[in-house]
């Protein structure tokens, strides 16, 4: 498997990004990162806030990457999932963000209250250093190759 | 619809075939009356639909695999409440992590239709990543999503005190206890 691949069968579709599309999705990382952590929260919030983060920031390295998921059915799933093929994440580390995709899709649409205060820290502390990975990777990743 | 005892003896028993249990730890771990119990596994038996096996003082009930609708029950049950037995196997695997589990929601109740999640209460010190991943199997077995949500003990009983709304609710309404019982709910809650 690879994005390119995923692209074939309309997974996902080629995009030119810019720098200034990376820095304002980064930016938004940044944002969600901080506020996560306000005090009064319930876990669930916490948990909504931060993920709303990491989606962004593999979206950010999805982009950086040359393609974007289309929006509908199955976009969060793809986005988090391209983690594998763009920052090149483990399986586990990718297979734990999903099971904070779909704790964060119970807890907002069907058990409000379900998420306890250690699971919302688990999923910071594991969502601070995916982000921390996906900005390194940034880093070396150029982008606008040629220029613009 | 079959009462909540019932189900909760087949589920227990359907859930894992493969396994006789006497009749305490079934008491125990259905969580209801002994006389209540007993009854069930009386009825059950002249059903058919266990065994009951006496090995040196112990009388044990087992599910009946001689019974000509065992497969339709077990697959209703490994669905429904035997999704009990299901998810047993798989959290046993964390040990003294998990103090209590129970299913809560659609399934507890017996109202669940076929695209039904498995709702789960996990009480311990085991993280959600690890609870998730214990579950792996069962929720494959089950094919259904089981949605766990893992509270640590003292975090569990000081929102009981000051009255979450979740937790209370959960703790209040129709349960199938998957690990622990009664008596580890009522430390919880005291």
């Amino acid at each position: 498997m690879s994005l390119q691949s995923w692209s074939a069968d309309g997974r996902l579709v080629p995009h030119r990004v810019s720098r200034d599309e990376v820095a304002a999705l980064l930016a938004m990382v940044h944002h969600s990162l901080e506020q996560c952590r306000i005090a009064g929260l319930s876990p669930d919030w916490q948990l909504n806030i931060a993920y709303n983060g990491v989606l962004q920031a593999a979206n950010a390295a999805l982009l950086a990457a040359g393609y974007r998921a289309p929006a509908g059915e199955g976009h969060h799933y793809v986005v988090l999932q391209s983690l594998l093929y763009t920052v090149g994440l483990d399986a586990t580390t990718v297979q734990k963000l999903d099971t904070l995709r779909k704790k964060r899709h119970v807890a907002t649409y069907a058990r409000a209250g379900s998420v306890s205060d250690r699971e919302a820290r688990d999923a910071l502390e594991l969502i601070d250093g995916i982000c921390a990975d996906v900005e390194a990777w940034l880093r070396h990743v150029d982008p606008e190759p040629t220029g613009g | 619809m079959l009462g909540q005892t019932r189900l909760s003896v087949l589920g227990l028993l359907y859930g894992r075939p493969d396994e006789a249990r006497y009749l305490n730890d079934i008491v125990r771990a259905v969580g209801a009356g002994t006389g209540a119990v007993q009854r069930e596994l009386a009825r059950l038996t002249a059903a058919g639909l266990l065994r009951r096996v006496v090995r040196g003082k112990q009388v044990y009930f087992q599910a009946n695999p001689d019974a000509p609708i065992f497969p339709e029950i077990r697959g209703l049950i490994v669905k429904t409440v035997g999704a009990v037995g299901v998810l047993r196997s798989g959290l046993e695997m964390l040990g003294d992590g998990i103090h209590l589990a129970f299913i809560y929601g659609s399934v507890a109740r017996g109202e669940e239709t076929v695209a039904s999640d498995v709702d789960l209460i996990v009480i311990g010190a085991a993280g959600l990543f690890d609870v998730v991943s214990a579950l792996a199997p069962a929720q494959e077995t089950l094919r259904r999503e089981v949605n766990p949500a893992v509270f640590p003990r003292a975090e569990a009983r000081r929102k009981l005190r000051k009255g979450d709304p979740f937790l209370t609710a959960v703790v209040e309404g129709p349960k199938l206890f998957v690990i622990g019982g009664e008596r580890e709910l009522a430390e919880l809650v005291c």
